[in-house]
């Protein structure tokens, strides 16, 4: 593990304002190559399918889970669907202020998520998910 | 009223005869003399409350047949008629919860009246117990649904202000913070919203409905005020026609709901950078009943979305902020007004709302 790996960072989110705090504080790591935020699931997902990011590193993937037309789940299941040589470019994580049993049980069941993140997103906990893999 | 009906079931035919001769008057009879004959009836009529039977039948006994029925029409009331000589079955019978009550061998009038009539009044009990239960269960679903979106459109805006002031904290570029502030306003409003939204699903449910003599137009300017003054008009071409003569009675609190939530998506949901956005409202009062067009040219409505917009919570669109409330309101502020809503809607074209709304007739108050 290269100390000062630069990475991709994509957000997904229908809160603008949840995408900017995102945006903020993964600029702020000082190990982002580049962040795009998307309000809708669809449209990120669009792009991972058809994506020409080239990185040593896996793209991290922020996404909440209430949304609407497409919510996080949805998208997690649609993204585990593309082929592999797609997927393995991509570390998933759900960050969500539901603080729903129901939610929550779910996230495991995902092989691709690799955690769950609580709602407001901090230094501190996105810089603990970037030095472990 | 509707006379209650009555199943009677008895291998003598002369019993049959006796008992609708008696009964005809008072109750609808069916007779059967034999139990496969009875069940037909029962799978015919399912609206028969009372079944009686005579426990002594060639192909089986009245218990039996009441056992074999019940779960498969557990509604109707049972009730056995019987000699003295079957005690024992009877008991048991009753013990078992298969029979609701037995009328004894030789009965009379007034015994078989006043069974029937106490066995219609448990039956009613139960019926309206069953509707209650039904009511709970939805009030029940509701609230689970709005407690589980609770956390994502209340904490979520506060979660959100959290982090963007922890965001400006770090910060000393002004422009950026003041840009945050914005955001963070904006974030605000969407809860206020919602707490506004939860405030007229409250009053809807729990409010009684004040009957008066309603003025669209004047309903109608006091609604667009609200939008003049938020801004939501600019830029939008809103034109509107009201068309009454009559006194149209109705609760004004239910259809202001109606026409504030259907215009505020109206203005919200526009395309952006489209030159000609328009908003039309067309109301016309004729006959007692009053049919309200909501007309835009905004982003129109997914197909795949259109059944689903009245449910709770629910949200076709991520364009603009929304808690997913607004119809569902609408919906329920209509059905309260035994009024009716269509929609029709093309993405990129827009949207029309149909409400028709019968006023209460003049002196039915």
């Amino acid at each position: 593990m290269a100390p000062n790996r630069q990475q991709h960072f994509i957000v997904i989110d229908d809160s603008k304002l949840d995408c900017f705090i995102a945006e903020k504080i993964i600029k702020n790591t000082g190990k982002c190559e580049s962040v795009i935020s998307f309000l809708q699931a669809k449209e990120a997902l669009e792009f991972i399918s058809t994506n020409t990011l080239s990185s040593l590193y896996p793209i991290i993937v922020l996404v909440d889970i209430q949304m609407p037309v497409m919510n996080g789940f949805e998208f997690v299941e649609a993204f585990e669907k593309l082929p592999i040589n797609i997927t393995k470019n991509y570390n998933i994580y759900v960050i969500s202020s539901s603080i729903n049993d129901n939610d929550l049980i779910k996230v495991p069941k995902y092989s691709s998520v690799k955690q769950f993140l609580n709602k407001p997103l901090t230094s501190n906990n996105l810089s603990a998910l970037l030095t472990k893999d | 009223m509707e006379k209650i009906k009555v199943l009677y079931i008895d291998d003598e035919q002369n019993n049959l005869n006796g008992f609708k001769a008696t009964f005809r008057f008072d109750y609808t009879i069916f007779i059967a003399a034999t139990t496969t004959k009875a069940k037909e009836y029962l799978r015919d009529h399912n609206d028969i409350k009372i079944i009686l039977c005579d426990q002594r039948m060639p192909d089986q006994t009245g218990v039996q047949f009441f056992e074999e029925i019940r779960f498969e029409y557990p509604e109707p009331i049972r009730m056995l008629i019987t000699g003295y000589t079957d005690i024992e079955s009877v008991i048991e019978a009753i013990n078992r919860g298969h029979i609701f009550r037995y009328i004894k061998k030789p009965w009379t009038d007034t015994d078989i009246q006043s069974a029937i009539e106490e066995g219609n009044k448990f039956h009613l009990t139960n019926s309206l117990l069953a509707t209650k239960n039904k009511e709970l269960q939805s009030a029940y679903d509701e609230l689970g649904k709005f407690a589980y979106s609770v956390t994502h459109d209340m904490r979520g805006p506060l979660l959100s202000v959290l982090g963007a002031i922890s965001i400006a904290e770090g910060s000393n570029d002004i422009a950026e913070i003041k840009d945050i502030m914005g955001m963070m306003s904006l974030a605000v409003k969407k809860l206020d919203e919602f707490i506004t939204n939860i405030h007229e699903y409250y009053n809807l449910k729990r409010g009684q409905l004040v009957f008066e003599a309603i003025s669209f137009n004047d309903v109608l300017n006091d609604t667009a005020a609200l939008f003049r003054i938020s801004g939501s008009v600019d830029n939008i071409r809103f034109t509107s026609t009201v068309n009454q003569q009559d006194t149209f009675l109705s609760d004004q609190t239910s259809i202001k709901i109606v026409l504030t939530n259907l215009l505020s998506n109206a203005f919200k949901y526009q395309q952006r950078g489209k030159t000609d956005k328009f908003v039309d409202v067309n109301i016309d009062v004729n006959n007692g009943i009053a049919t309200i067009f909501v007309k835009d040219n905004g982003i129109g409505i997914d197909a795949q979305h259109i059944d689903n917009i009245f449910d709770m919570f629910y949200r076709a669109t991520s364009a603009e902020t929304g808690s997913g409330f607004g119809l569902f309101n609408v919906k329920d502020a209509l059905n309260k007004l035994n009024g009716t809503i269509e929609v029709s809607s093309a993405i990129n074209e827009g949207t029309i709302f149909k409400v028709t709304i019968p006023g209460i007739p003049n002196g039915a108050k």
